[in-house]
């Protein structure tokens, strides 16, 4: 579902200036058409978890930046990992 | 699992403010469901820690829980999904990075054909399946109806709802579900039938069964009269000397019957008096000898 910057804005929490700056960082890849940019609700929950690096587990820029690299590619992992898993259960796909 | 605050954050009941956010950073960082993608458990720890510390950093509630005042319940914050429940969806999202594995994809081993024919799988894959529930009401479910299911996104879906369907059945909708990629086409839509209770009918295989009050007089004399089935009302016939607990069958008016014919409807019937003394029926029935002499309670034990 499409989610506008403003509604995001309000369900995210964040301010203007730290949503432009983590936007910035590619922190957040919002869906840019040529009219507008749209959220979903991926960005809301990895919004969720930078604020938990930051907030609760005291990361600072720097760190949010490595840790989310890394997650993307553990993430990406885990959907390779399954879609194997396919393969090898169904072979005839 | 532990209720005590200071036992979930291994901490001392006195510890400082700072030791204690340390410890809460210590554990958040190793049980975050998010960092943790294939720990079922990560979330349910995650969440008894962060209650835990939502009581402990608040200095009133925490004098307030150490003189034994509130317990440790209440205090979890409401939280949406987790980033995790959408990165391990199959859908695509634009933060998937291959780089850590890009090597494998690339060579000419078995491992990197097997994850070729995954992507070409995965790239006609089938839409999902998508599952709703339905609740109708019970004359609906034995002379079906048309219903309208308004989904999460705001479209809606037309529901036929077959006769005689029974509670728990589920309908299946081709090409009503999420949408494949590719050549994979929509996956179903898959809608599982509640029936809300009925203040008159209940329902038994493929039977219906209805309580009907008569009157004495029809009781006595036997009369025609109108009674309520699923699919409408209809006139029955209920004989002379009827009685409560007497049941009438009407044929073909119950639910539809798997591979043809029908159901049938048992009214069982309930002979009420009139409310209130009658001067005319005490005279009437003192002076019957019959009723007098009739004992109901003949054979029951005492």
């Amino acid at each position: 579902m499409k989610i506008t910057k403003q509604e995001f804005l309000i369900r995210s929490g964040l301010g203007q200036e730290t949503l432009a700056s983590w936007l910035e960082e590619q922190w957040l890849i919002p869906s840019d058409s040529s009219v507008e940019t749209s959220f979903s609700d991926i960005d809301i929950a990895r919004a969720q978890l930078i604020r938990d690096l930051q907030e609760i587990m005291g990361v600072n820029d720097e760190g949010v930046g490595v840790i989310l690299n890394l997650v993307d590619q553990l993430y990406s992992m885990r959907r390779t990992l399954m879609t194997l898993q396919n393969v090898v259960q169904h072979p005839s796909d | 699992m532990s209720t005590d605050p200071y036992e979930v954050l291994g901490v001392k009941k006195g510890v400082s403010p700072g030791d204690l956010q340390k410890a809460y950073r210590r554990l958040a960082k190793k049980y975050h469901p998010d960092l943790n993608p294939g720990d079922k458990t990560a979330e349910s720890k995650f969440k008894e820690l962060s209650a835990a510390y939502a009581l402990l950093e608040d200095p009133e509630k925490r004098a307030q829980f150490d003189r034994g005042e509130i317990d440790a319940s209440g205090t979890e914050r409401p939280r949406q999904n987790y980033y995790r429940d959408y990165a391990n969806s199959e859908q695509d999202h634009p933060y998937a990075n291959s780089s850590g594995f890009a090597d494998f994809m690339g060579s000419e081993d078995a491992l990197s054909e097997l994850l070729r024919r995954g992507a070409r799988a995965q790239a006609n894959r089938r839409g999902h399946d998508l599952e709703f529930r339905l609740p109708i009401k019970f004359i609906e479910s034995i002379a079906g109806a048309s219903k309208r299911l308004t989904l999460p996104d705001g479209n809606t879906l037309d529901v036929a709802i077959p006769p005689g369907i029974v509670a728990g059945q589920v309908l299946r909708l081709r090409g009503k579900g999420a949408p494949g990629l590719g050549k994979g086409g929509f996956g179903d839509a898959l809608i599982e039938v509640e029936i809300m209770p009925d203040r008159l009918f209940t329902r038994e295989r493929d039977d219906v069964y209805l309580e009907w009050p008569i009157s004495l007089s029809e009781a006595v004399l036997g009369a025609k009269i109108k009674i309520p089935t699923p699919t409408g009302d209809v006139t029955m016939a209920v004989p002379k000397a009827s009685n409560t607990d007497t049941t009438l069958r009407l044929k073909g008016k119950g639910a539809p019957k798997q591979g043809g014919g029908q159901g049938d409807q048992m009214v069982k019937l309930k002979v009420m008096l009139p409310k209130g003394p009658d001067p005319d029926l005490e005279a009437f029935v003192a002076n019957w000898e019959n009723g007098k002499t009739y004992d109901p309670r003949e054979g029951m034990a005492s």
